[in-house]
């Protein structure tokens, strides 16, 4: 059974694994900006798309191929192992990172008193079965119909707080952040910004996969413009001095919507988008990883997989202690030091220059092959 | 396969609807004790007193049942301890539902409390999960928070929604508590709040009134800005809304009292500002239309000679009243509750730098102009007054 991707599917999933947890859990890290983190955002916007580059042109050298057969093409038999084995790390660590950052978000917004097991076994459950029974395509078209309703949210959450703008935050501009603060503060959107680097397994399962690209840099493009203007719009509405300090900037936006003095607490509203965002982006994490694993080992049917490595994932998500731990700790001493520079940047264009040399110099063994 | 895939697709549908039902989280309504505003206060030996006031949803007389029940539909409860958990734990004890502070539209800070030090409880503002950013912050003036909260209020059945009432109306100086919290944060800007007390005590026409304004130094309360001054904070920090002034435009007599009164349509503050000897010199100019509310006197406001007349006879009383309290801000209080620091941060940001730690001190020696532009547009609906005897 091939499965098959459209490229509007293949946008509608980037843009979702990039916008949802980037506006949420990004906010604040880029805050180290001041005000100026609506550059860092920009600056970041360049980092991914640059990430977006590299990982298309590295997928088109091999069309209809998976990630996990042509590197072994490109980088030979051992070197390739090691590459997959670091991109393994990746999916294995965030997967669980996300689920937890998941439930905290849950538990410190909403359901102070529901076991953090409870809220993530619910997720799990659903995601397994998304995987299980439908497989990537299955996920992508999960993401066709949640990837319009979530940009519908961000949209009335932007809207609805038109009211609470107080123009001067943003001011005054560049002075008070300076060159290091708004690189820095670009970091962080710009390790989450980056996860079209999972384009590079999805290459493989599209229909037409030269138009891949194209949506890959809508999606991106796209999801940059979310979180510049919601970014923005919390410095518009919060300020820096406050919301610098908080998690979750952006649940706090909301919560200061109040329109015509009846409609109030906006809440539920960013918690659909975080659920949906975080559903979509398990969900192909969990597939990528039994998808890559099976490959790896060899393994027959890589849904098998799924069995093991779902509840590994589960009592993984239990190990950090609190908050600090699973969102900052993870992201600054893995995710923006190693994942970004190596897995996001320094691979793929590692794989796209010594396979155009492949290419240029044994044309007819690429084809062969 | 599909078999597999059957079962799991029940599997996942008992177990999605067993957790799904939210019995964790579950909060029946008649198992919460709905705090509607909150007061703190430091009691004389330098604990802290924190009183609630609960909607009693049994007093609340429904549509058929309306008019003085004779009920209370608020209790009011206090306790005090070392810090804010501790409190709220002892007052929980005395309650059989649960404290909910997720509808609580009103914080207000006793005025010693406030003297002594805030800093000490606004932790909780921000980090507890039900606080809601979109309450109004008041201080005491006179009298503590746990008066006022035990203080009836005619007009609505909970006093504490009185109150946000009165803040969230354009007649008064709302500040939210993140505004509050962002500005005793920052360092260009000073908290300042609405000041609320306690009138006509010991009848049985007491009630509270929210007249003046308590203006902080860092975190402590410095003084109070009066009435007079409180209408022109208003007006400079853009809630000049239906605003209304006096002025004496002839000497008093038998006839006439002699006074204008007028009231703001459109009012406005523009602040220029510069850098001199790296000190910031700054020039405010206020400028507002009105429209005539009464004349008690013998000028004939459609004449334009005499609208003049009163329009600068105005314009002067703001100015000096303005300076006047610019003179008690700067001097007196110390504290930098118009945001010029933040224009300076705003306008000359490497200046600011220098400035910036030191600015409390900088502060009340910067130089501040004054000048007020006021503009009757509005006369109403007669020119001099209707009821004159006429003398032709």
């Amino acid at each position: 059974m091939k499965m098959k991707l459209k490229g509007i599917q293949v946008f509608w999933i980037i843009l979702i694994m990039d916008l949802g947890m980037t506006l949420v859990m990004t906010v604040t890290p880029s805050l180290q900006a001041k005000q100026d983190a609506w550059i860092s955002v920009i600056v970041a916007g360049g980092i991914a798309t640059l990430i977006a580059l590299l990982a298309t042109q590295a997928a088109k050298l091999y069309p209809g191929q998976t990630f996990f057969e042509y590197i072994h093409l490109i980088l030979g038999k051992w070197i390739g192992k090691a590459v997959i084995v670091i991109y393994l790390v990746q999916w294995y660590t965030i997967t669980p990172i996300i689920l937890r950052q998941f439930s905290d978000l849950v538990q410190v917004m909403l359901l102070h008193g529901t076991p953090k097991e409870a809220v993530m076994l619910l997720m799990i459950f659903v995601i397994v079965y998304a995987t299980y029974a439908g497989g990537i395509e299955g996920i992508a078209r999960c993401g066709e119909v949640l990837g319009p309703i979530i940009l519908l949210m961000i949209g009335l959450v932007l809207i609805a707080s038109t009211n609470n703008i107080q123009w001067r935050n943003i001011l005054p501009v560049y002075a008070d952040s300076g060159m290091t603060g708004i690189l820095g503060g670009a970091l962080a959107p710009a390790s989450y910004l980056g996860h079209s680097v999972e384009y590079l397994m999805f290459a493989a399962f599209l229909t037409q996969p030269r138009k891949g690209a194209l949506y890959t840099f809508g999606a991106v493009l796209t999801s940059v413009f979310f979180v510049l203007i919601t970014t923005l719009m919390v410095i518009f509405t919060l300020g820096v001095n406050l919301s610098s300090n908080t998690w979750y900037p952006f649940f706090e936006m909301t919560k200061k919507i109040s329109l015509f003095g009846f409609i109030d607490n906006f809440d539920a509203i960013p918690v659909v988008i975080w659920l949906a965002s975080v559903f979509v982006k398990f969900a192909v994490m969990l597939f990528l990883m039994s998808y890559g694993t099976a490959q790896f080992l060899h393994v027959r049917n890589w849904r098998n997989l799924i069995w093991f490595i779902a509840p590994v994932m589960f009592v993984f998500a239990l190990i950090p202690q609190d908050v600090t731990e699973a969102t900052s700790n993870y992201l600054q001493r893995y995710w923006v030091p190693f994942a970004m520079p190596v897995n996001m940047l320094g691979l793929p264009l590692l794989l796209l220059v010594i396979g155009k040399w492949r290419q240029r110099k044994w044309p007819a063994a690429a084809d062969h092959a | 396969m599909t078999r597999i895939l059957r079962t799991f697709r029940f599997l996942v549908i008992f177990v999605i609807l067993g957790l799904t039902t939210g019995c964790w989280d579950r909060n029946e309504m008649d198992d919460l004790a709905l705090v509607m505003a909150s007061g703190i206060d430091l009691t004389e030996d330098g604990q802290l007193e924190i009183t609630l006031q609960i909607a009693l949803p049994t007093g609340i007389p429904s549509a058929v049942q309306s008019g003085g029940s004779g009920k209370k539909s608020v209790i009011v409860i206090s306790a005090s301890g070392k810090n804010t958990s501790e409190v709220t734990g002892k007052l929980q004890q005395q309650l059989s539902r649960a404290i909910f502070f997720g509808h609580r539209g009103v914080i207000i800070f006793g005025e010693q409390f406030a003297r002594h030090g805030i800093n000490q409880v606004v932790d909780t503002f921000t980090r507890f999960p039900e606080s809601r950013s979109n309450s109004y912050v008041l201080t005491t003036y006179g009298g503590t928070a746990k008066e006022i909260l035990n203080t009836p209020y005619q007009l609505e059945l909970i006093p504490g929604i009185g109150i946000n009432k009165i803040q969230s109306s354009k007649l008064s100086f709302p500040v939210k508590i993140d505004e509050f919290l962002n500005a005793l944060s920052s360092q260009d800007r000073s908290p300042v709040t609405a000041a609320i007390r306690v009138i006509n005590k010991g009848t049985d026409k007491e009630t509270f009134t929210i007249d003046r304004a308590a203006v902080y130094h860092r975190n402590q309360l410095s003084g109070y800005l009066s009435s007079d001054e409180l209408k022109l904070l208003r007006w400079w920090t853009g809630r000049g809304h239906h605003l209304r002034f006096t002025v004496q435009v002839e000497p008093e007599n038998e006839q006439y009292g002699g006074t204008v009164g007028v009231e703001l349509l459109q009012s406005g503050m523009k602040m220029h500002l510069v850098i001199k000897n790296d000190l910031p010199e700054i020039k405010v100019s206020l400028h507002a239309t009105v429209r005539a509310i009464d004349n008690d006197s013998k000028l004939d406001l459609s004449k334009v000679n005499h609208m003049k007349r009163v329009e600068t006879l105005l314009s002067k009383k703001i100015q000096s009243e303005a300076e006047s309290m610019l003179t008690h801000v700067q001097k007196v209080l110390k504290s930098d509750i118009f945001g010029i620091g933040e224009e300076v941060h705003i306008e000359y940001p490497y200046a600011w730098k220098k400035m910036k730690d030191e600015w409390l001190d900088i502060f009340p020696e910067v130089p501040v102009t004054v000048d007020a532009h006021i503009k009757i547009e509005r006369t109403g609906k007669t020119h001099s007054p209707a009821h004159k005897e006429k003398t032709d």
